[in-house]
């Protein structure tokens, strides 16, 4: 356990001084950033401007839903984006041979070698839109707090869905941009789940949990906590099923990745 | 003590096989044809703690994937193998802190940043003591002699130097059995040169096993003492390299220049004749008749240089099988 | 004049036999661009509200219209170009007696050809699914479509090649396009028809190129009438701007590139 925090130290620190031999990119990352914040606030209040409140939220409301949205943005941005969707380049390049042959457990290095500090604009923006909201709201910053554990079940559920779709390409290494398809639909997070009609609201919860992300934790920030902790049951149950389901599929399919190379 | 044992490994891919264009495809979805190629077959052999191996064999004959099967990274389809007595595909940590793999090809320092990161990464892998660790890196790097450039971003090094890097990474954690597929692969003569040397004095002073594949003749004869050709999967010669040249490549090359031309008519009573441009010339010569025709032609010829040198490895495999009637060892 | 059409019909004929090959991957670039039918969703629900003027089946053929444009008008010669580039195969290219855009509008042109069959299976499903919306353009319509279609995709297209030239100079070339890219998101009707935006605003952007390479076309195929008289000269003024801009940048870049030994 103490030999994976020190390699994880080493990871993050390596990667990141690494990051920094490219400063220009911090200036690229915030600038962007910013731009899709503002677009995301634009395209909201063009609901609210004509008096249309998303599923019945109130402008600051949904601003909190894009909120969480951000921060998951910024996560995968940080580990998701770089490390899982370089699988396919290990695969290709052979150099999953190396990370195999380690005394680590493959897994643990396939999904946390590297750290982007460019990630980190998101994540303010993220937690910005959060604070904004609860202050408009005149609700405690406690219940910010009180929102981590859904955003950790989020995060298990992201990571789960990607990891799945990202070791796919040890049998397909044509499909290495599959992520993209998982991503774009992921976009469908900006909005609290009840401003879909059904049958969007039956896919995003049941075949891809797109409500579990963000809707479930911006309603603890929101206070809209009716119900709330069965849904935060499910989000966990569904979070821990697909993180230990990751770990057999990866086994399964390193099975698949040694027969197939020579 | 045998490190490596083997009996009978096998290894058989099965490869899906379609027709091309969406018609094909289509087809193949409904009814999937599939053939099994055999890479490995029947691979027996041992290998004693200390010993330095060869495995020579044309492209595709099953070289790198016997090597992957040592190092646990493919399963075998059947039969046994046993690497420093551990089952090699079940990949345990206390097996995988025995070995290491050097790719020629592949490189797994850090692009972007000085080789010296990459190995703080690995001494933690391996679970090394900080003293340790400066101990080795000190003591493998003046072996090398890339004290100075361990701070360099890897990008910044030249080829030769990138690879002594990345055999001071792979060694880091003094494993006892070394796997090499093509280690020299790409370098300049001197480059190539220092590697062996390197490799040759590795093994002497901690004892390690070593298992080697190359292209390279030279590679072979500088570090084995002891070769195994695998060709279709299978051992085709197991012993000592002096055993094999004698018995498939009894040949030599000659390369002579000369004052002035001479013609092909005038040296084919030599030996064969391969190539003359101008006053160049190489002939192919029985091993045993090299003294002897170096020294006729000395007397008979206005000779300007001439180089001794073994055929290239694929040369002498081209040869061995092309001539028929040459079996597998029993 | 013959010459051209040869060396053109080889390049589109070469360039889809090579896309055909990546076809599961244009496949999923191609279900990547959900984008439009999650907004169209929210959209749908909100319309119910009445708020906003249009039926929800107007926004639904709206945004399935906006996805018909999009998949049409993909472009990413950019990431191209700077490949070419970094790699020093731009110096093959400048070797040969043909223009070097022709490639890439080649392999432009044949993507969306390897595109359509999904695109087709796309409005399909999609039709299955909410049959309400299904109709039948008027063939002047259609007409309309198609030429402001490949006027959107001229412009997109010279936009992005002309922001290639940055490449010559930089490698975040594409970054630059990223930007871009997020005022295309927001302004150009991907996420709301224009028709919702604040007047001040919409008349605004009647000025810049952006509505002009998704709004104006999925109007058009609605069925609403195109202002001619203003789409034209507006495309008219930014294509000879970009065009301007981009023969200035490629006679310089090609100096720089020449002066780095490439």
């Amino acid at each position: 356990m103490k030999r994976y925090l020190r390699l994880l130290a080493l990871f993050w620190s390596t990667s990141v001084a690494q990051e920094m031999e490219y400063r220009l990119n911090f200036l690229l990352a915030l600038l962007s950033s910013l731009g899709s914040a503002a677009g995301g606030l634009f395209g909201l209040s063009l609901f609210y401007r004509a008096g249309h409140a998303l599923s019945g939220w109130t402008y600051p409301e949904a601003v909190a839903v894009l909120g969480v949205f951000t921060l998951l943005q910024a996560f995968s941005r940080a580990l998701l984006f770089p490390n899982l969707n370089r699988i396919v380049d290990h695969v290709q390049y052979g150099t999953l041979d190396f990370i195999l042959l380690k005394p680590v457990d493959s897994q643990f290095w396939i999904s946390l070698r590297i750290l982007s500090p460019w990630a980190l604009p998101d994540a303010l923006m993220g937690s910005l839109l959060l604070m904004w909201a609860t202050w408009q709201l005149k609700r405690s910053f406690l219940s910010l707090m009180g929102a981590l554990p859904a955003i950790l079940a989020g995060i298990l559920i992201l990571y789960g869905l990607w990891f799945f779709l990202a070791s796919l390409t040890i049998w397909f290494v044509k499909i290495y941009n599959v992520t993209y398809v998982l991503q774009s639909f992921l976009e469908a997070g900006r909005f609290p789940i009840g401003a879909y009609p059904a049958l969007f609201r039956w896919f995003f919860t049941f075949v891809l949990p797109v409500a579990f992300l963000t809707t479930v934790p911006a309603r603890q920030v929101v206070g809209r906590t009716a119900g709330h902790v069965g849904s935060l049951v499910m989000a966990w149950g569904l979070g821990l099923l697909l993180f230990a389901g990751s770990r057999m599929f990866w086994r399964f399919a390193l099975r698949f990745y040694t027969s197939a190379s020579s | 003590m045998a490190v490596i044992e083997t009996r009978n490994l096998t290894k058989i891919y099965r490869v899906a096989r379609k027709a091309p264009g969406w018609l094909g495809s289509l087809r193949h979805f409904f009814r999937r044809e599939v053939q099994d190629i055999v890479a490995v077959r029947d691979l027996t052999f041992t290998i004693e703690g200390g010993e330095v191996v060869g495995f020579l064999g044309p492209n595709g004959a099953g070289k790198t994937t016997t090597l992957k099967m040592l190092t646990g990274l493919i399963h075998p389809t059947s039969g046994e193998v046993r690497v420093a007595g551990f089952s090699p595909w079940k990949r345990e940590t206390a097996f995988l802190r025995n070995i290491s793999l050097v790719m020629g090809q592949k490189q797994q320092l850090i692009w972007d940043l000085p080789a010296l990161d990459s190995l703080r990464i690995n001494a933690v892998v391996y679970g090394l003591e900080e003293t340790t660790f400066r101990h080795r890196v000190a003591e493998l790097s003046e072996l090398l002699e890339i004290q100075h450039i361990l701070n360099q971003p890897v990008r910044k090094l030249s080829l030769g130097e990138r690879m002594k890097a990345e055999l001071l990474a792979a060694l880091l954690h003094f494993p006892r059995i070394l796997f090499l597929d093509e280690p020299t692969l790409g370098l300049d003569v001197n480059a190539q040169a220092a590697i062996r040397q390197f490799l040759r004095a590795y093994n002497e002073r901690y004892g390690a096993t070593m298992i080697l594949t190359s292209h390279y003749m030279a590679d072979i004869s500088a570090l084995c003492e002891r070769v195994i050709l695998i060709h279709q999967g299978t051992v085709w010669y197991d012993g000592p390299l002096s055993g094999l040249l004698e018995k498939f490549a009894p040949y030599r090359e000659i390369r002579v220049e000369f004052h002035q031309p001479i013609a092909r008519e005038n040296l084919q009573r030599f030996g064969e004749v391969e190539r003359v441009e101008g006053r160049r010339a190489h002939l192919i010569v029985r091993r045993k008749d090299v003294t002897d025709v170096v020294a006729q032609m000395l007397r008979n010829f206005p000779v300007m240089d001439l180089t001794i040198q073994d055929p290239p490895i694929e040369e002498i495999i081209r040869r061995v099988f092309a001539l028929p009637g040459h079996s597998p060892v029993p | 004049m013959k010459r051209w059409i040869r060396t053109l019909r080889t390049f589109l004929g070469v360039y889809y036999a090579y896309m055909l090959e990546y076809r599961s991957e244009i496949y999923l670039w191609a279900l990547a661009g959900v984008f439009p039918f999650i907004l169209m969703g929210v959209w749908i629900r909100a319309a119910e509200s009445g708020h906003f003027g249009w039926e929800p089946v107007r926004f639904a053929r709206y945004f399935f219209a906006v996805y018909l444009t999009r998949q049409l008008t993909v472009v990413w010669v950019i990431y191209e170009f700077e490949e070419t580039v970094l790699k020093g195969t731009l110096s093959f290219y400048l070797l040969q007696p043909v223009p070097v855009v022709l490639r890439f509008l080649s392999s432009h042109l044949s993507e969306r050809l390897a595109r359509l069959p999904f695109m087709l299976a796309l409005t399909l499903f999609f039709f299955l699914l909410y049959p309400r919306a299904f109709w039948i353009p008027d063939p002047r319509h259609i007409l309309s479509f198609l030429i402001l279609v490949t006027l959107a995709f001229g412009l997109r297209f010279l936009i992005q090649y002309t922001l290639s030239m940055l490449a010559f100079w930089t490698e975040r070339a594409a970054s630059v396009d990223e930007f871009f890219f997020l005022a295309y998101l927001f302004l150009s009707g991907m996420i709301a028809p224009l028709d919702v935006f604040p007047e001040g605003l919409r008349r605004f952007l009647m000025w810049t190129p952006f509505p002009y390479m998704l709004y104006t076309p999925a109007r058009a195929l609605m069925g609403g009438t195109v202002p001619w008289n203003q789409v034209l000269p507006v495309i008219a003024l930014w294509g000879l701007f970009f065009w301007g801009l981009y023969r200035i940048l490629w006679t310089r870049g090609l100096r720089h590139y020449s002066g780095m030994g490439a």
